[in-house]
């Protein structure tokens, strides 16, 4: 009898153990639940009702955002829109601004051919436009992303 | 002797099994009332877990920004019902008014965002002004004042629009919590 009980605790054991080894997304909205704070030019993920800072995304800090949302598949691969657009349009949107800085104290100098300044500014624009639309698009595949682990959490 | 142990063996474990499953759709599915006993039923597989999910597929709220401006989208390829931004005056507290602690955040979003748009469009149209009159090579010791104080306006607007989105995404996180899960 004494076997048998033990037989079935050992059972029951075995079994218990099992919820522990549930991933963060089978925990509550309230712990997990994922939104984005933006403060200062730095993209801050923060997690739950606690607001835990779980990532921080500066203006040429690269963050593993794929990481962060796993294992969610659809957020995993709007997290890795996000990761190609990014640091290229944060990259692009700088050399536009540079250019830009460039054209103004190329407009300065008296006896410059006046196509210099006037390229350069076509060019920033250009630049500033283009990166502007890469971090739009990063920051677009980033919501989509939280927004999916959100909903994938039980 | 050992098919006794082996059955005692595979009741813990079908015991256990059913208080692990039960757990992991607790969020998903709350207990149903019977109707004829009066009692919560003791199972929750009677509200199919795809409605839930359902439920918010159609309803969460997000937002996407769009140069200087963000969309209000619901749903998970959802239409867009409405547009926030410089001085664009869409209801989000009437749009969350379900949840109380997302009507707030909306309230806070709403003062942030109308400050903010006020104070940094009057700050940039100031440097405007200052750059105008230095590039004039005007000698009035006024203009430099502009600039300076023009781009303490706009970072000050900057700041509270900040803390707006800030209260927005919080709005939209407490509105997407109380949704029927």
């Amino acid at each position: 009898m004494s076997r048998l009980l033990l037989a079935l605790c050992t059972g029951t054991c075995i079994l218990i153990t099992g919820p522990t080894l549930l991933t963060a997304q089978e925990r509550s909205y309230d712990e997990n639940a994922l939104r984005i704070d933006e403060h200062g030019g730095t993209i801050s993920i923060v997690r739950g009702v606690s607001e835990t800072v779980v990532a921080k995304i500066g203006v040429f800090r690269a963050v593993d955002v794929a990481a962060v949302v796993s294992p969610s598949p659809k957020a995993i691969a709007e997290a890795t829109v996000f990761q190609r657009n990014y640091r290229p349009g944060t990259w692009i949107t700088s050399l536009g601004i540079a250019t830009l800085g460039a054209a103004v104290g190329a407009s300065r100098i008296s006896g410059l051919n006046r196509a210099i300044p006037t390229s350069l500014t076509i060019a920033s624009v250009s630049l500033i436009t283009y990166g502007g639309f890469r971090l739009e698009t990063a920051h677009r595949a980033l919501a989509r992303a939280i927004w999916w682990y959100n909903r994938d959490l039980k | 002797m050992k098919s006794r142990i082996l059955r005692a063996l595979l009741i813990g474990a079908s015991v256990s099994g059913a208080a692990a499953g039960a757990q992991t759709i607790s969020h998903a599915a709350p207990p149903v009332a019977n109707s004829e006993s009066g009692t919560v039923a003791g199972s929750t597989r009677t509200a199919p877990p795809s409605d839930s999910s359902h439920s918010y597929d159609a309803q969460a709220l997000r937002f996407e920004s769009h140069w200087g401006s963000a969309d209000i989208i619901r749903g998970a390829n959802g239409p867009v019902i409405g547009t926030v931004g410089w001085f664009r005056g869409f209801d989000v507290e009437k749009l969350v008014e379900s949840s109380p602690q997302a009507a707030t955040e909306a309230r806070a979003f709403k003062t942030n965002n109308f400050r903010g748009s006020l104070v940094g469009g009057l700050g940039a149209a100031t440097v405007v002004v200052g750059a105008v009159l230095t590039s004039n090579s005007s000698n009035n010791a006024a203009s430099p004042i502009l600039i300076v104080a023009g781009a303490v306006a706009v970072a000050w607007g900057a700041q509270h629009l900040n803390t707006g989105y800030s209260a927005l995404s919080r709005a939209l996180w407490w509105y997407n919590r109380d949704l029927a899960r």
